[in-house]
């Protein structure tokens, strides 16, 4: 286990719960979705992935090891573990492109030619290179994202946890980010990710949770989670589009497509040939 | 969202230009310009500062024109002002029962001069360097750092600001916020504080984004690259030259 929540409990300082004995864990290189609608506590649960917050109760343990509120356990764990906030005009502080990207790397202490090697390497790896001397106010909301994620990843963390990271795009701009994060999970980034994009969720995520009222209620593969339709939309999520299809398909018009649901249109469209393969055979003899 | 001003900083053809050259030139102008007992000097200085802008940055002409109207307009009425209001020695000029002074028709065109050579120099400044830079030098000159990263965080924040501050604006005038002076001065009101509470929000937000990059408390900054010989050879010759006419033209007057 890369990344370990143990029974974590949170409250604000008004007495209010945010998280309820929250059990939370990522296996190294995996992609995680943290699904939930909104103020069900996703921020809240990632801000104590690098001790930002500290919980009530419980534990947090990176690499199997809990997390040291002292000044050097922090920064030891914050270099492992980055936060790409939801807003990146929250994020986005310094006058210049590349003032920002090398705030994360000074602060590790590094020298300059490694900085700026890095500063490079991880504008090169968003797509921003030529970038580095504008304001962030002239950048774009798609722009300011991925100019965000390399604040991150100019850091070298192994961990990078991304809240709503396509929110406020557009359809270009969201799947040029959803690319990216698939590109460097397959680099061995281990991505943790909160949405309460259902129909994008399946696509990436060789896990899913889902959080509700500040308690996980479900986990599992996107097909174990998404069986249970009950619980899904109990906590004021659907089902993917497709599936939801489907489920029509098979409710309403009587149609052969059974549970499990296809969530992705890759699989809507294998299940779609399978039957219609089976209804055509008979006519093409040989 | 777009400043225009702050967007002709970051785009103009005196970019390659050291910053510190720049603001030397600028600070240093517009100092002499205020000194000079005579209005001659401050309007070459107007004159040369327009012609850099408009012709040499290739700042819109159109553009420049609107930016130093209001302080045009301004130095132009403590001209009107003074001429009528401040002196000893009265004209046979003069319209109703008012008299054009004729010292304080003097002093009057001697501060409308030194406004436009003043201004034109900030102008100058605000048009062709890009805030950030202006910091980085101030830094160079040994102001202290805690002032400048303030500053700059400011300057970061005006553009998040404003943009919420017009989004706000645009959801009151959409329900009529703004029909009539009683309720404008309301719905203003409203904004600001609204404003408030949401910027101490957002500095949370901020500090909380920082903390997770290792925040300790200093904004480093990237190395400054150095200035070439020849623009301080030429900032030095033409503020010599500058020095030298203040000091030939100290008893001519215009008016």
């Amino acid at each position: 286990m890369i990344l370990e929540a143990v029974n974590v409990t949170y409250e604000y300082p008004d007495g209010t719960r945010a998280l309820k004995n929250v059990n939370f864990n990522v296996e190294k290189g995996q992609m995680v979705a943290l699904l939930g609608p909104n103020g069900a506590g996703k921020s809240t649960l990632f801000l104590h992935f690098n001790g930002v917050l500290k919980p009530k109760k419980g534990q947090i343990r990176v690499e199997g090891e809990p997390i040291h509120y002292t000044k050097e356990g922090l920064m030891k764990v914050r270099q492992k573990v980055g936060i790409v906030f939801q807003n990146p005009d929250d994020q986005l502080f310094a006058p210049t492109v590349k003032e920002d990207v090398a705030f994360g790397p000074f602060n590790l202490g590094l020298g300059l030619d490694e900085i700026e090697r890095r500063v490079k390497d991880s504008l090169r790896k968003v797509g921003m290179l030529g970038f580095e001397d504008k304001p962030p106010h002239h950048l774009s909301g798609g722009e300011k994202k991925r100019v965000a994620i390399a604040g991150i990843l100019a850091m070298n963390p192994q961990i990078m946890v991304l809240d709503e990271p396509t929110s406020g795009l557009d359809p270009r701009g969201a799947s040029h980010i959803m690319r990216l994060l698939y590109k460097l999970n397959k680099e061995g980034m281990t991505i943790i990710i909160a949405t309460h994009d259902v129909d994008m969720a399946p696509l990436y995520a060789d896990k899913i949770y889902i959080i509700s009222n500040g308690e996980i209620i479900k986990e599992g593969t996107p097909r174990e989670v998404f069986k249970d339709v009950k619980t899904i939309r109990g906590a004021n999520l659907r089902l993917p589009r497709i599936a939801h299809l489907m489920e029509i398909l098979e409710k309403e018009d009587r149609l052969p497509f059974n549970k499990p649901y296809p969530l992705t249109i890759g699989e809507a469209r294998k299940r779609l040939l399978d039957k219609w393969r089976i209804i055509k055979a008979p006519s093409h003899p040989g | 969202m777009n400043i225009s001003t702050d967007f002709y900083a970051h785009h103009n053809k005196l970019n390659r230009i050291p910053p510190m050259v720049k603001l030397s030139w600028g600070i240093l102008t517009m100092l002499f310009s205020l000194l000079s007992p005579s209005p001659i000097i401050p309007i070459i200085v107007a004159v040369v500062m327009s012609f850099i802008i408009v012709l040499i940055a290739g700042i819109p002409s159109r553009y420049y024109l609107k930016f130093i109207s209001v302080p045009f307009t301004f130095g132009f009425l403590t001209l009107v002002l003074m001429a009528l209001f401040f002196g000893v020695k009265p004209s046979s000029v003069g319209f109703y029962w008012f008299r054009v002074y004729l010292d304080g028709l003097h002093t009057g065109f001697l501060a409308f001069s030194r406004i436009i050579g003043g201004f034109t120099c900030l102008a100058f400044l605000s048009l062709t360097t890009p805030v950030n830079e202006i910091f980085k030098q101030l830094e160079k000159i040994k102001m202290p750092r805690i002032i400048i990263e303030i500053a700059l965080l400011m300057y970061r924040m005006i553009f998040i600001f404003l943009e919420e501050a017009s989004t706000m604006y645009n959801a009151q005038e959409t329900r009529l916020g703004y029909n009539s002076i009683r309720s404008s001065i309301k719905s203003l009101g409203l904004l600001a504080s609204n404003l408030f509470i949401r910027s101490w929000l957002q500095g949370e937000r901020v500090y909380q984004a920082m903390e997770t990059r290792c925040y300790n408390g200093e904004i480093p900054t990237m190395k400054i690259h150095e200035t070439d010989n020849k623009w301080i050879i030429l900032v030095i010759a033409f503020e010599i030259t500058l020095i030298i006419g203040v000091y030939f033209t100290r008893t001519i007057k215009i008016i």
